[in-house]
């Protein structure tokens, strides 16, 4: 039983939006992903511990 | 003293033999001190080169649980609370190395991460993308439910098209399994070795300003 309610999940829930047709659970996805992407960009790294004389090295 | 046993090393190491031109070839794969470093440049302290070993720990945990799921069998996690729990397990440590692969994509496609040399370190990654949606489409082909029946069901007539059809039956479950388990993992590790040793042999690519003042 607990297989075939696996089975019968209900239906998802879409945004249609002119040829665009999207599940929410898509859409939240790659909005929460986004959002990580841009946290990673602006959100200091706790250390900043890292090697000057290396960088150095490889741009030369 | 290092130079000395260097020299000797030259001396007596026999070229003709292959077991010392394989131990050559892969001593010279990355720069000396560079294989496993503990130190690397300033601009790497930034979230977004955290995403590139957060991809690789998400692929540790797919690869675990998938061993784990072997040992039990495609339909154990129909039987059994703890297969299902392992089934759980693989399916959402993949879900989390695709998210972390695709922002790590975001981040270096922004960064221009092909520069300085780095042109192989982009390919095997963009490979190494398409090869990993084709493993988890036999894994969703492995579900032995409703689902997967469905899946390979749409999926026919799209890889027939292509003629892979000839040797990659998506309506054969147990060809699909063993690609999932055995041939395509191989390769997907395989290039993620590659991956690795690009980007250790050429360094972490530095930001876009950075370079230009260099």
């Amino acid at each position: 039983m607990r297989s075939l309610s696996i089975v019968a999940e209900g239906p998802g829930r879409y945004i249609h939006w002119g040829v665009v047709q999207i599940s929410v659970a898509n859409l939240s996805i790659i909005v929460a992903m986004i959002i990580l992407f841009v946290l990673a960009l602006v959100v200091p790294f706790p250390s900043g511990h890292g090697d000057e004389a290396d960088q150095e090295r490889r741009q030369q | 003293m290092t130079t000395s046993t260097g020299a000797k090393r030259a001396e007596t190491t026999d070229l003709g033999n292959w077991t010392n031109r394989l131990s050559g070839w892969v001593q010279g794969l990355v720069p000396p001190g560079q294989a496993l470093p503990d130190r690397q440049p300033v601009y790497v302290a930034s979230w977004i080169y955290v995403f590139g070993v957060l991809t690789l720990s998400a692929l540790a945990v797919v690869i675990l649980s998938g061993c784990v799921l072997a040992i039990g069998g495609v339909q154990w996690w129909h039987v059994s609370s703890l297969g299902h729990f392992v089934n759980s397990v693989h399916l959402w440590s993949v879900e989390l190395f695709f998210g972390f692969m695709v922002i790590h994509l975001w981040g270096k496609f922004w960064m221009a991460a092909w520069r300085g040399k780095r042109a192989m370190t982009w390919i095997s990654g963009v490979v190494l993308f398409g090869i990993s949606i084709g493993t988890s489409f036999t894994g969703f082909l492995s579900q032995s439910n409703f689902s997967s029946q469905w899946i390979a069901g749409e999926g026919k007539d799209g890889i027939n098209s292509t003629g892979a059809g000839a040797f990659f039956n998506v309506l054969n479950p147990g060809q699909m399994l063993l690609w999932h388990v055995v041939l395509l993992p191989l390769v997907v590790v395989l290039i993620v070795l590659i991956h690795i040793i690009q980007v250790r042999r050429h360094g972490v690519v530095p930001p876009l300003d950075a370079d230009l003042e260099g």
